[in-house]
């Protein structure tokens, strides 16, 4: 009851005296953290629209699922429908109770009051949110775009701000791919899952702790994401056609069988040096001849 | 000029009954240990035959000696790179089956056994793994030329023999073997202890001695493949290598070692000779042809006084250069020139050195199938030997057919002198001849004839003393070790003295 108070108490300060210190705290975290995902009012994206959860949901329970949507979801049966309904749990968010709570205001100060929600309209008509330049939409990427995009996802050509390639932690089914990383998710039909937008979001400001760590000081630039998310879009089309190239298998039999070869080798022309038999071994045979004819 | 000593041995096979008395003693001494029995650092073969271990000549097989390699000489299967390539495994190894098993017989079951219907008898029990075993070889199993199919035509030094010629050597009633009694030949240029990864063999300056420091082997095992003589063993039980230490403690209290001391033929002798160190490498790697000249001359005079001086300038002990001034070996191998060394194509200047065998045929089996003198004297010359020149220079010359007919002649005219003096059935002009051709007159074949027969102890063996008593003066008081020698503690006590 008293967070609940508290919660007003702050939600009408927040509306009175616009964007207080908390607030814009709140929105540059919304931004840096959360903005990948989700949006306030623009439509479901990777995650669900957090417009009005600040009603919806008590602070505690937000809390608890941005720390570890997993976890929480196993003990809380609300948070295991919204985890079944897209698919898999939000990433764990290493946001302190502050924080969250500042976002929780930021969200609150930018929902409207449910009347006006309500007046609002279907928020259904907004629920992909285009790119704001079409150039950018990997609908209109070129066959070029693709396959500049495969390269930077397998490394060939180098990300031009120096980050990792996706390959080291990501998998791509893809003919003109080796297995990729298993540290991450599966990419392949990432473009169908998260769409331009989210993956636009995600690769501009990775919500996932190690990736976070990874592109922090070295971020994708606009262009590379759109060549990126332009091969995600075809991979995920033609996935179908695409067989992974398996080497796994292989790559066993050609590098065992190689320091097999190797090693045979070097015994072989160790062994061709050697002295093979003992200089009796004629006098025995005769020996032992003789000794089984009598 | 740097001039050492070295302890240096004649043996002279024209007296070797191939008795093994040498062999035996030297086993009772040294080689009656566990891992050691199947060590024979003194061994006596018959030639022709495949020796000990078999086939030890063929340094195809076992890779051991030095070959020549522009002015110098380097080693046939160790070295550095050859060593880093064989760091695993040395592939030229001879393996026990080349030796021998060495086996004991049960005895005691010969006492013990139940009464039964047949005789008990004693098992053949291998030293190696403790198991009864059936006996397949030993280490004189061509003895006289026992199993002369599998040994005595298996000698690899039938290689410049014709076949007509082996044949003849094969013949009933015109057989011909000999002995060949050997021991490490504590060579100048040792190839065992160039190949020493571990640095573990050494040759003593004092005397010249090879010996394997048992504290440093690391049981690489390299300088049994590089002994081309096969002299250096491995002891399987202390991991060890062990070779011919030609009795030192016996050599530095003026003793011959135990092989010579037993000798019943009194077929050995022994003395010092100075040689000049610094030559050692240009006499190693000269042409196959000269090597035996270049090898003898390396010897020096031992009363040349440019030589004593830089002797004792060297530190060779006085009594040192009178013993080898009075060296029997001097006087075979460099004043009468009737002794060569063993195989010195394998340069490793061996300094033991053999009295070829003059083996003569007196009669043989004639076409007819009758028995006859083959001459019409009674000592034939050089031309009618049974043995081929060209096995004995495979053997002693490196394959120089001239230098064994050298000796020979020499050995045919002591022979024909001593009978001028003791029969007088020779006539001057044979006699004239065969003095000429030898190069030398009466007196000096008496004295062959002396050292070759006549000879005692003190003349065979001219060992010095090794001063030990001297040396001990550097290192401790004479008085104090004197006064407690054969006393005191073999470990200190944990509370001091």
């Amino acid at each position: 009851m008293k967070i609940k108070l508290k919660l007003i108490a702050v939600t009408t300060g927040a509306l009175f005296y616009g964007l207080g210190v908390n607030a814009q705290d709140g929105e540059a975290l919304f931004k840096q953290t959360c903005a990948a995902c989700h949006t306030v009012g623009g439509g479901k994206l990777v995650g669900p629209d957090l417009q009005g959860v600040n009603k919806k949901r008590t602070e505690d329970w937000i809390v608890n699922f941005v720390k570890s949507a997993a976890d929480f979801g196993a003990k809380d049966a609300d948070a295991k429908a919204m985890i079944a309904e897209y698919g898999y749990p939000m990433p764990n968010q290493n946001l302190g109770e502050g924080d969250v709570k500042a976002i929780i205001n930021y969200i609150a100060a930018n929902s409207p009051t449910e009347e006006i929600a309500t007046e609002g309209g279907a928020p259904a008509e907004e629920i992909v949110a285009e790119p704001a330049d079409p150039a950018l939409d990997p609908a209109n990427a070129s066959a070029e775009d693709i396959a500049f995009g495969l390269k930077l996802f397998s490394g060939e050509n180098r990300l031009a701000n120096g980050g990792p390639s996706c390959l080291t932690c990501h998998n791509v089914e893809h003919t003109d791919l080796i297995a990729g990383g298993l540290l991450a998710k599966d990419l392949t039909k990432v473009y169908e899952r998260m769409g331009a937008a989210g993956l636009n979001g995600i690769l501009s400001s990775p919500p996932f702790p190690a990736m976070n760590a990874s592109y922090k000081d070295n971020p994708l630039t606009e262009k590379e994401i759109f060549q990126l998310s332009a091969f995600f879009s075809d991979a995920s089309v033609n996935n179908i056609y695409q067989k992974q190239r398996a080497y796994n298998d292989n790559l066993l039999l050609y590098g065992g069988g190689g320091a097999f070869a190797t090693i045979a080798i070097v015994i072989f022309f160790l062994f061709l040096e050697r002295k093979r038999k003992c200089v009796k071994e004629d006098i025995y045979k005769r020996q032992t001849k003789a000794a089984s004819s009598k | 000029m740097n001039i050492r000593s070295q302890i240096s041995m004649v043996f002279h096979l024209d007296k070797c009954i191939g008795c093994h008395t040498c062999s035996v003693a030297c086993k009772n001494v040294w080689t009656d240990r566990k891992g050691a029995e199947y060590m024979w650092w003194n061994n006596v073969e018959t030639k022709p035959g495949t020796g000990y271990p078999t086939k030890w000549e063929d340094q195809e097989i076992y890779q051991g000696g030095w070959e020549k390699n522009g002015d110098s000489v380097s080693l046939r299967g160790a070295g550095k790179l050859k060593g880093l390539k064989n760091i695993f495994a040395n592939p030229n190894m001879p393996v026990l089956d080349d030796y021998y098993e060495p086996w004991q017989y049960r005895y005691q079951d010969l006492f013990d056994a139940p009464e039964g219907d047949d005789q008990p008898i004693g098992r053949a029990v291998s030293l190696v793994t403790g198991e009864p075993m059936e006996v397949q070889a030993g280490p004189n199993w061509d003895d006289d030329l026992s199993g002369t199919p599998d040994y005595a035509r298996k000698d690899v030094n039938f290689k410049n023999v014709s076949a007509a010629e082996q044949d003849a050597m094969f013949q009933l009633e015109r057989m011909t073997f000999h002995y060949l009694p050997r021991i490490c030949n504590h060579c100048l240029n040792p190839a065992c202890v160039g190949s020493c990864p571990s640095g573990a063999l050494y040759k003593r300056g004092e005397d010249g001695v090879v010996l394997i420091n048992q504290e440093r082997c690391r049981a690489w095992r390299m300088c049994v493949t590089a002994c081309p003589y096969k002299k250096s063993y491995y002891n399987w039980s202390t991991g060890k290598s062990e070779k011919c230490v030609l009795c030192y403690p016996r050599l530095e209290s003026a003793q011959p070692p135990a092989c010579f001391h037993s000798c019943v033929g009194r077929i050995r002798y022994m003395g010092v000779m100075l040689y000049d160190a610094d030559r050692i490498e240009a006499v190693a790697s000269a042409d196959e042809a000269e090597l035996v000249d270049r090898h003898l001359d390396i010897y020096l005079d031992p009363n040349d006084p440019e030589v004593i001086k830089a002797a004792r300038a060297n530190g060779v002990h006085d009594s040192t250069i009178v013993a080898a001034q009075k060296s029997p070996v001097y006087k075979f191998v460099k004043e009468w020139k009737i002794a060569l060394p063993l195989h010195p194509e394998f340069r490793t200047l061996p300094n033991l050195f053999y009295v070829p065998p003059l083996l003569p045929a007196m009669a043989s089996v004639g076409e007819d199938g009758n028995y006859d003198s083959v001459n019409e004297t009674l000592l034939v010359g050089v031309e009618k030997l049974r043995v081929p020149i060209s096995y004995l220079a495979s053997l002693f010359t490196a394959g120089n057919e001239n230098k064994v007919i050298d000796v020979f002649k020499k050995l045919h005219a002591v022979r024909v002198s001593r009978r001028n003096s003791t029969v007088g059935d020779v006539s001057e002009q044979q006699l004239n001849t065969c003095m000429n051709e030898a190069g030398f007159d009466t007196h000096v074949a008496n004295a062959i004839y002396r050292l070759t027969s006549l000879c005692t102890y003190e003349e065979r063996f001219v060992v010095p003393a090794a001063h030990r008593e001297e040396s001990i003066e550097m290192l401790e008081s004479a008085h104090d070790y004197k006064g407690n020698t054969g006393f005191g503690f073999k470990e200190r006590p944990a509370r001091g003295l």
